[in-house]
């Protein structure tokens, strides 16, 4: 178990956004959330991934109490994470993005990158190898120098994927990862997901497009108003009955 | 060989820089060269800042900081000018230190609001306090002591040509400090958190820390540079570090180019200053057309005159790319063909 959420809740105002969540992700798991627009999804990752404290709750990663740490101590404990549309550093190249994410994996000391010593050029040079080695293996080797924002639709995805992996996470969370894709590119980031996963990679991931999300993940959390409504295998999910009623609506 | 081609440039151009005196006689000139360089730093820390999305309304506060801790360490305390250089750099570094954390926790438009609310207290502050000598200022404060290297003859800065090897000597090494931290991770961390602060956390840099560092990074440099104005000018007076200084040093950066936070400010500066000095014989209207320029500017090139050359990349790469599409629907054409 590298994930542990117990009795999550975030509260704005008088709105209880997500209200008493609890799950886990296993080693080397996807695990799907899912729900009816506005029930709590990205309100739950985002207080996860230290964008707010959660309200009441508590998140223990890799043994870890991570709960209400900054989004970027969370992100050095080891969960990365993308964002729904293109977030991405649009004036910069693609390779760049990518090494913004190496940006806690320095080793050398401040005093030798700021006077550009050789150890800290020879570091520099690791990362911008990787880094033009992972675009490469996601596919987008050949924009490694284009800017991001000359990029199309799906490869910003991707590449928001390649700058979370950079950081080398532990848990890596998908914030629609395919949501305004075309079926082409829909595959191809499945299958980069999948090779993710069996990098041992665990993968929380949010997703509108349920072909997708029978079809990728190990299990899934189904949410509504802010609460768990189910959980289980695809195929359970698929049986359930108050979760075809929160999609569907009562008869 | 490539990571060092900008410090290759910039010894260059400081070379060349360094022979500006044997040409330039005229202390007015030499004066004027001066100002330019001055104004540049300033714009260089405004820059600074900026890149990592705090836009500071107080730059020519804590330049003032600099030259009154300078005064007083020179004048009251009898340092020497060399050991009060340094030091009121820190101590201008330390304020900003001090003042940091109330201020970067404040999201962007209150930090600008609060950073010019401090610069309107220096003015007021200082202009109320008699030891600092109240609104007229202290004047008489010594130039820098004579350099004394043995078995050399000392060198007396007396004239402007050596207060001008002295100012080009602080670009150097503010050129040197910027260079070092814009090239290093700091600068990519900085770019990231100015670009999306969101998204730079989460990747894990610490959006506060690096805005701090760039805070008190940046009026350290104002400090220092305040020091060196106070006793080049010999006088400090608390109105010629209030708000009109900030405004104008933001005019500096701008011009020049916001994406080139080290040769943007050096342009800018050098042309805000020339321009007015062109204009002279028609006085009454230099100012006008100072304004006129502004705006031309401003209107047809607002990322400033450097991004010229930018646009002329952005240019290449349209063509490029069509280029490029041409050719590979030909070769599509073709393939449909063969097919």
């Amino acid at each position: 178990m590298i994930l542990q959420v117990e009795e999550l809740s975030k509260q704005f105002g008088g709105v209880m956004a997500v209200d008493g969540v609890s799950f886990h992700v296993d080693k080397s798991e996807i695990l799907g959330i899912i729900g009816p627009n506005g029930a709590g999804k990205t309100t739950a990752i985002n207080a996860i991934s230290g964008f707010f404290p959660p309200s009441r709750g508590r998140v223990v990663f890799d043994g870890r109490d991570i709960t209400g740490l900054r989004a970027d101590q969370i992100s050095k404990a080891g969960i990365g994470r993308n964002f729904q549309a293109s977030v991405l550093f649009m004036p910069l190249a693609v390779i760049e993005n990518v090494l913004i994410g190496y940006h806690k994996c320095y080793r050398t000391s401040a005093w030798k990158r700021l006077f550009r010593l050789p150890a800290a050029l020879k570091e520099e040079e690791t990362f911008r190898q990787e880094s033009a080695e992972l675009l490469d293996r996601m596919g987008l080797g050949r924009f490694t120098y284009e800017l991001a924002s000359n990029l199309p639709y799906g490869h910003q995805r991707i590449l928001s994927i390649c700058m979370a992996l950079a950081s080398d996470p532990k848990l890596l969370i998908l914030d629609e990862p395919v949501t305004g894709m075309n079926e082409s590119e829909t595959q191809t980031m499945l299958q980069l997901i999948r090779r993710i996963r069996d990098d041992g990679i665990a993968i929380v991931m949010i997703e509108h497009n349920m072909d997708v999300v029978m079809n990728l993940c190990d299990r899934i959390v189904v949410l509504n108003y802010g609460r768990k409504i189910a959980e289980g295998h695809p195929k359970e999910i698929r049986a359930n009955e108050e979760v075809i009623e929160a999609y569907l609506g009562k008869e | 060989m490539k990571r060092y081609g900008s410090l290759i440039g910039a010894i260059v151009t400081m070379g060349i820089a360094s022979l500006i005196p044997l040409f330039v006689r005229s202390p007015f000139y030499l004066d004027l060269l001066i100002t330019i360089v001055v104004n540049a730093i300033l714009a260089m820390t405004f820059l600074m800042m900026l890149r990592t999305g705090l836009v500071s309304l107080g730059v020519a506060a804590f330049w003032g900081v600099g030259a009154y801790a300078s005064v007083v360490l020179v004048t009251k305390l009898h340092l020497s000018f060399w050991l009060s250089l340094p030091a009121s750099a820190l101590i201008t570094a330390l304020v900003a230190l001090i003042l940091s954390y109330p201020l970067i926790r404040s999201p962007g438009f209150t930090f600008a609001i609060l950073t010019a609310v401090i610069g309107m207290l220096f003015t007021i502050a200082v202009g109320n306090t008699s030891y600092l000598g109240g609104y007229s200022g202290i004047a008489d404060i010594p130039h820098p002591d004579p350099i004394r290297i043995p078995f050399l003859p000392p060198i007396a800065f007396v004239s402007p040509t050596q207060d001008f090897y002295l100012a080009l000597f602080l670009l150097v090494v503010v050129v040197l400090i910027c260079t070092a931290f814009y090239s290093a991770w700091t600068g990519k961390a900085w770019t990231a958190i100015g670009v999306n602060f969101r998204l730079a956390e989460s990747l894990g840099v610490d959006v506060f820390r690096y805005k701090v560092i760039a805070f008190v990074l940046a009026s350290g440099i104002d400090g220092l540079v305040g020091s060196f104005c106070a006793h080049y000018q010999s006088f400090v007076v608390p109105d010629s570090y209030g708000m009109f200084a900030t405004i104008y040093i933001q005019v500096y950066a701008v011009l020049g180019g916001i994406g080139h936070p080290v040769l943007g400010p050096v342009i800018g500066s050098a042309l805000m200053t020339f321009f007015p000095e062109l204009m002279r014989t028609t006085r009454q209207v230099a100012p006008i057309l100072t304004g006129l320029l502004l705006v031309l500017l401003i209107m047809f090139l607002p990322k400033g005159l450097l991004s010229l050359f930018d646009w002329r990349t952005a240019v290449v790469e349209r063509l490029t790319k069509l280029r490029k599409a041409t050719v590979s629907s030909l070769l599509l054409k073709n393939g449909a063909r063969k097919r």
